[in-house]
C-alpha cells in the first residue's frame, strides 16, 4: 500500500519554525543556556582539538629576547608579590604591633581546563571544565599565568563547568589601579581593555592592579600592563590609558578559579 | 535534501566554528554561508528548513549570547533569501559574495537587536565594526566554499550553471 504523504504548506512551515524561534527567545536564559553548555559538553573533545590546533598555529618561535609564556608567568608572580609586599608594608605601618595574617592565607584555588574560547571584537569568554566545583561562585576572579584574566560568569555544576568573562570582553567592567590612580577598567574587545579619563599621564609598560574586592580578591594582583596613553578627545587634560592582558589568554590550557575563604 | 549529509555538514561546521575559529579575533561565519548556499540551491522548503536549523546551530555556539535571537534571524533572511532567489538568481560569484555580504550584515544585526529588546543583553560599542568585518570575511571566503559544500551534498554541477 501506498504510504501516504503529508504535505505542509511553506507558510505552515516558517510559521512553526518562527514559534520555536520566539519560545527560545522567551524561555528564561538559565534554562536555555544549558543547551549551550550541553553541545560544548558533548562535543569538548574535537573543540578542543581544535582550540589546540589553533594554539599550535599561532605559537611562533620566540625572538630573541622575547618573553617566552614562563617567562610572563614568572614576572607576573613577582609583580603580585612586589604588590602584596607593599600592601603588607602599608598595613604593618598602619597597624604597627597587632597581628595581621598573611593575605592569601586560607585561600584555594580551582583548577579548570580551557574547552573553548571565544574572542572576538564583541564577546570575549572562556568555557573552562572545573576539575572541583564546590565553592564555586559568580563573580570570583580566574587567574591565568599567575595574572586576573576575567571572572567566572555562569557556573553549571552538573557538569563541571563554569564560564568566564574576560576582563576584555566589551561587557566587562573591573576596578583597577594602576600608577597610585584608582578607576575603572573597561574592556574593548580584540585583547585589550581601557582606562578611560585619568587625571595624569602613566608610562607605558606600568602594571595595571584588580583592586582587592571583599570576599572574591584580598590583595590587589596584576591584570595587564599599559600599551598606550593618549589624551582624552573629549577633556585634553585627561587621559585614556590603553591595557592589554598580562598574559596571551589566547595560549592558556588551564586557569585556576580563586576561592576566598572555602567552606571546610 | 540529503538530510543525513545536511546533518553531518552542519555538525561538523558548527562545531568548526566554536572550537578553530573561535580563537581568532576576525573571521568568517561559516554558518551564514552556508544559510546562503541552501537558500540557493534548494527548494523554498527546504530552505526554510535549513535556515532554521542552521540559525539553531548558530545560537547552540553563540554563548553568551541568550538562544533564540539567530534562530529567527537566520530562519528569516533565509527564507527571504530563498523566495528572492526565485526572482533573481543568484548564481555568479560576484552576487554570490554580495548575498552573503548582506545577509551576513542583516542577521547580525537582527540578532543583536532581538537580543538587547528581548533580554536586556548589552550591545558592545564596536559592534558595527564587528559584524561588518566578519561579513567582509564571509562573503570573501563564501563563494570559495560552495564548491566543496555542492560536492559533499551531491549537487549536480548543472544547478550552478556559471559561466
Amino acid at each position: 500500500m501506498a504510504r501516504k504523504q503529508t504535505k505542509v504548506s511553506r507558510r505552515m512551515l516558517f510559521t512553526w519554525f518562527m514559534l520555536t524561534g520566539f519560545i527560545f527567545l522567551f524561555a528564561p536564559q538559565n534554562l536555555t543556556s544549558k543547551f549551550q553548555l550541553a553541545f560544548v559538553h558533548v562535543f569538548r573533545w574535537p573543540l578542543t582539538i581544535g582550540g589546540n590546533l589553533v594554539m599550535t598555529a599561532q605559537t611562533q618561535q620566540p625572538l630573541a629576547g622575547a618573553a617566552s609564556r614562563s617567562d610572563t608567568q614568572y614576572t607576573n608572580y613577582i609583580a603580585n608579590l612586589e604588590e602584596t609586599l607593599a600592601q603588607e608594608r602599608k598595613k604593618l605601618k598602619k597597624l604597627s604591633g597587632l597581628y595581621n595574617t598573611y593575605v592569601w592565607e586560607g585561600t584555594d584555588y580551582a583548577l579548570a581546563d580551557v574547552i573553548t574560547a571565544t574572542v572576538d571584537g564583541s564577546r570575549n569568554e572562556l568555557t573552562i571544565a572545573c576539575r572541583k566545583t564546590t565553592g564555586l561562585a559568580k563573580g570570583q576572579f580566574v587567574l591565568g599565568d599567575e595574572s586576573i584574566i576575567g571572572t567566572i560568569s555562569d557556573i553549571f555544576p552538573q557538569i563541571s563547568k563554569a564560564e568566564v568573562k574576560l576582563v576584555t570582553d566589551p561587557m566587562s567592567i573591573m576596578p583597577v589601579k594602576v600608577a597610585e590612580f584608582k578607576n575603572v577598567m573597561k574592556g574593548s574587545g580584540n585583547n585589550s581593555a581601557k582606562i578611560e579619563m585619568v587625571k595624569n599621564k602613566v608610562k607605558v609598560g606600568e602594571s595595571v592592579f584588580a583592586l582587592k574586592k571583599p570576599g572574591f580578591l584580598d590583595a590587589p594582583m596584576i591584570v595587564g600592563k599599559v600599551t598606550e596613553c593618549n589624551r582624552n578627545q573629549k577633556n585634553p587634560s585627561l587621559w585614556d590609558i590603553t591595557v592589554v592582558p598580562a598574559c596571551n589568554i589566547e595560549q592558556l590550557e588551564d586557569v585556576a578559579v580563586i576561592i576566598m575563604n572555602p567552606q571546610k | 535534501m540529503r538530510w543525513f549529509r545536511f546533518a553531518l555538514l552542519i555538525l561538523a561546521v558548527t562545531v568548526l566554528q566554536k572550537g578553530l575559529l573561535a580563537r581568532w579575533s576576525s573571521k568568517p561565519d561559516l554558518l551564514v554561508i552556508l544559510l546562503v548556499f541552501f537558500a540557493i540551491y534548494y527548494s523554498t522548503s527546504d530552505a526554510i528548513i535549513s535556515s532554521f536549523t542552521i540559525g539553531f546551530a548558530a545560537d547552540l555556539v553563540g554563548s553568551p549570547m541568550p538562544m533564540g535571537p539567530q534562530i529567527i534571524s537566520f530562519g528569516l533572511f533565509g527564507t527571504l533569501l530563498a523566495y528572492l532567489h526565485r526572482v533573481i538568481a543568484i548564481k555568479r560569484m560576484p552576487y554570490q559574495a554580495l548575498a552573503i555580504f548582506v545577509t551576513s550584515v542583516l542577521t547580525g544585526a537582527l540578532t543583536h537587536l532581538l537580543a538587547y529588546i528581548t533580554k536586556g543583553e548589552p550591545v558592545a560599542a564596536n559592534i558595527y565594526i564587528v559584524v561588518f568585518v566578519t561579513s567582509l570575511y564571509s562573503s570573501i571566503v563564501g563563494p570559495f566554499l560552495f564548491l566543496p559544500t555542492a560536492w559533499w551534498m551531491r549537487i549536480k554541477m548543472n544547478r550552478f550553471g556559471r559561466r
